[in-house]
């Protein structure tokens, strides 16, 4: 059985090409959000190990949405995206207690296991 | 020049030979009755003429009066020939023994220049010497008739006829022309004298009041002739006693001048006190030159004009008969002049000697008066300046003030109030440390503050200047409409900055939301086609949801580029672009009228203009047609969009009209918006092409 997994992107075509490729590299997605509220949400109830999160969502930024999860009793592990590159960002990815993060362009199931602890 | 100069040396040896041979031929003559006093009359008048003359010509030698009394001497002792026992010395006597009056009635209408300034005067004196020259000649070709003791003259060289009805005929003619002159040269005379200055009247009087009297008595004598008797007598007494006079009058004028040049500088150095005022300078000046008109004008260095006793300017009249300009230079640098009487030309000493002497006094008043005329020159310069304008001391209390218009003031009173008492006291301190800072730096100061005004706030600029060691002056002027334009145009420059950073952050996210998004997704999706190769069908899906992806992508890319600029304006021009615009808008929208080629930076106002216009009436009106309208109207372009729909909009709502606003001004512009409520919109700008 593989990671579950939970996109948070505001754009459902983003989703949906990530779900299709998540899945034909072994990750179960157990759900979708696509704003903050809703990401945080579905995090407490689907408790998944995994949060794909998009650091620009309508509402809250995505490194905001990673502190409040990393609070979560049983905190998920983060990684962020975007479609903008990683340096853009500077040293938030690092401070918000993400795990990692990988530009959209270059999402694969490998990108993302690269990240994770071992 | 040596006779001008010394016309003793020729004159005074033949006046003496002239006088001697005359006292011979008189003495011894046979047809003079009284040799004796003919004699003592002959020698006393001319000399007197003479003398007097030479005395004149060699005080004066430009003026010739002194050279027409000698003429008129010499020529009474060319009368002395006539009293020769021969017939030559006899004969020439008779012919030019009237000469000498005709030379006094030259020096009459010449004085006192020596000049005739008039062209009647010239008349009177040709008719004259021709009178004094034609009269003996017509007379001497008849027999004598009263001069000669019977049979005692010696011959008439000239005689030619014994027709006593011709001779009496001549006589009367030249009688009534002898006295037809003497009449006009005297009513010349008066006709001088009243029209004359009482500064010329003070030097004509000696001398017309003996010559008028003379020429008088002359026309009197002439009529009288012909009859003999006491009349006569006393008439030809009197004749002589005013004509000897005139010399004598004539040498008192000059001793006058002489007097007067001593009097005139001791009225400027004794007369006029020490610490005299330009005004009683002037005074002084008057009496000494004994013209009450006199005016003395003090040259005024730093205006380069002259000005008068009261520091006004003064502008030199040009000369005329009745007033001249005497100037006071030093060293080439003018120092005062003197209006005067141009009578006062008579007395060139005079004039010399009391200017040269008042010259001292004008140039020490010459800064008195400078300072007087930079006095008036501030004042006017203070009155002109519409500012309101106050003296404060350096403990902040009011001393003087100026308002040209006095509803300025805050407070209608301000000499004796203090800066407290008429400003909040933040602000009164403000100025005290403003004008005390422009006294001890010497250099002015300034600062700006809003203040409460009938009403509304205004904003002031106050401007500090030492005006002494203890106090300063503070011009105020109101800014307020200054500072609104300043407002407005920061304002408006806030809003540029802020709507150009507003452009780019809208093209960062719509770049990231759709074009870059879009292209993640289809790169995502390429690799899933990658690794679906294997599975054909799945494949074949991916890619077609990958190819309408790509599609959206480049349609959200046309738009943006759309927005950031219509390349369609650029290519096609205004027309087009508006017919691009029309023909995107979700509801039928009718273009009228063209106003042919515009600037670029107006094309694109005007693109703009509708743009935004026809975005807020898909977004806000509810309308169902919509007219733009652009025209040529009086210079400037004209456009106007126009629905149907529900009004009421808000120009301030958003910075889509506000940015418009601004770009429409920028190009001195103007945009309206008439939106009443359920009365559609019109948005309306007028652009100047000019």
């Amino acid at each position: 059985m593989g990671m579950t997994v939970l996109i948070v992107d505001d754009h459902p075509s983003f989703r949906a090409s990530v779900r299709t490729l998540l899945q034909a590299e072994g990750y179960e997605v157990v759900g979708e959000a696509e704003n903050a509220v809703e990401a945080l949400r579905s995090a407490r109830e689907l408790k998944p190990d995994l949060v794909l999160l998009d650091v620009q969502l309508p509402d809250l930024d995505g490194f905001e949405v990673c502190e409040q999860l990393r609070v979560f009793d049983h905190p998920p592990v983060v990684v962020l995206t975007s479609s903008r590159d990683g340096a853009d960002y500077g040293r938030c990815i690092e401070h918000c207690g993400a795990c990692g993060f990988v530009p959209k362009g270059d999402l694969s199931g490998a990108a993302i296991a690269a990240l994770l602890p071992a | 020049m040596s006779l001008a100069r010394r016309p003793w040396l020729y004159f005074g040896p033949a006046a003496l030979l002239a006088g001697a041979i005359g006292v011979a031929l008189t003495v011894t003559s046979d047809h003079e009755e009284h040799p004796a006093l003919a004699t003592a009359l002959g020698l006393f008048v001319s000399w007197s003429f003479i003398l007097a003359g030479l005395l004149g010509w060699s005080r004066r030698p430009q003026n010739r009066t002194g050279m027409l009394m000698v003429a008129v001497g010499f020529g009474v002792l060319v009368g002395s020939l006539s009293e020769a026992n021969y017939a030559l010395p006899y004969t020439l006597g008779a012919l030019f023994g009237s000469l000498f009056i005709a030379a006094f009635l030259h020096l009459l209408l010449a004085y006192p220049s020596g000049e005739l300034l008039s062209r009647k005067a010239r008349v009177l004196v040709v008719a004259g010497y021709a009178t004094a020259f034609l009269a003996p000649l017509l007379d001497s070709l008849f027999p004598a008739r009263h001069t000669c003791k019977p049979h005692a003259c010696p011959d008439n060289l000239v005689l030619v006829s014994h027709d006593h009805a011709a001779h009496i005929v001549e006589t009367v003619a030249w009688t009534t022309v002898s006295v037809l002159l003497f009449a006009a040269t005297f009513m010349f005379l008066v006709g001088r004298w009243r029209k004359a200055t009482s500064t010329l009247r003070r030097i004509l009087r000696p001398v017309y009041l003996a010559g008028g009297l003379s020429v008088l008595l002359l026309a009197i004598g002439f009529i009288l002739t012909p009859f003999s008797g006491v009349v006569n007598t006393v008439v030809v007494v009197a004749l002589i006693a005013t004509f000897t006079a005139v010399p004598f009058l004539f040498l008192a004028g000059l001793l006058g001048t002489t007097i007067a040049r001593t009097a005139g500088i001791g009225a400027i150095f004794t007369g006029v006190p020490e610490r005299a005022s330009p005004g009683e300078v002037q005074q002084g000046l008057r009496q000494a030159l004994r013209d009450r008109t006199a005016e003395v004008a003090y040259w005024y260095e730093e205006g380069g004009h002259y000005v008068d006793v009261e520091g006004q300017h003064f502008e030199l009249p040009p000369d005329t008969r009745e007033r001249v300009v005497t100037r006071l230079d030093y060293a080439d640098s003018p120092v005062a002049a003197i209006v005067h009487d141009a009578a006062l030309l008579e007395e060139p000493e005079l004039l010399d000697t009391i200017t040269s002497a008042a010259r001292i006094a004008l140039e020490r008043d010459k800064l008195l008066v400078e300072v007087k005329a930079r006095a008036a020159r501030y004042r006017a310069l203070l009155q002109a300046i519409p500012d309101l304008m106050f003296r404060i001391s350096r403990d902040g209390r009011y001393l003087s003030y100026n308002a040209p218009d006095p509803s300025d003031l805050i407070h209608p009173e301000v000499v004796g109030l203090t800066l407290w008492d008429r400003l909040p006291a933040e602000l009164a301190d403000r100025v005290l440390e403003a004008g005390r800072s422009a006294v001890d730096r010497g250099t002015p100061s300034v600062i700006e503050y809003a203040l409460d005004f009938e009403g509304a706030t205004r904003h002031y600029e106050g401007r500090f200047a030492a005006s002494g060691d203890d106090e300063f002056l503070m011009i105020v002027r109101e800014i307020t409409d200054r500072k609104r334009q300043q407002q407005e145009l920061e304002a408006s420059r806030q809003r540029i900055v802020a709507a150009g950073d507003e452009a780019r952050r809208k093209l960062e996210r719509n770049l990231h939301d759709g074009a870059q998004q879009r292209l993640v997704s289809l790169s995502l999706s390429l690799r899933l086609v990658q690794s679906q190769l294997r599975s054909p069908d799945a494949a074949e899906e991916i890619l077609e949801a990958s190819r309408e992806e790509l599609a959206q992508a480049l349609e959200e890319l046309r738009e943006l580029a759309r927005g950031i600029h219509p390349a369609v304006l650029t290519d096609r021009g205004l027309e087009a672009a508006l017919e691009a615009l029309a023909a995107r808008a979700p509801l039928p929208v009718e273009i009228d009228g063209s106003c042919g080629e515009l600037p670029p930076s107006v094309e694109a106002a005007v693109y703009y203009v509708v743009s935004e216009a026809l975005a807020n009436v898909t977004k806000y009106a509810q309308a169902s047609s919509v007219t733009v309208t652009v025209e040529h109207l009086n210079g400037s372009a004209l456009v106007e969009v126009a629905d149907d729909g529900v009004g009421g909009a808000d120009p301030l709502r958003g910075s889509g009209l506000r940015g418009l606003a601004d770009r429409v001004a920028s190009l001195s512009g103007k945009l309206a918006i008439h939106s009443p409520p359920g009365a559609g919109t019109r948005v309306r700008a007028e652009i100047p092409l000019e």
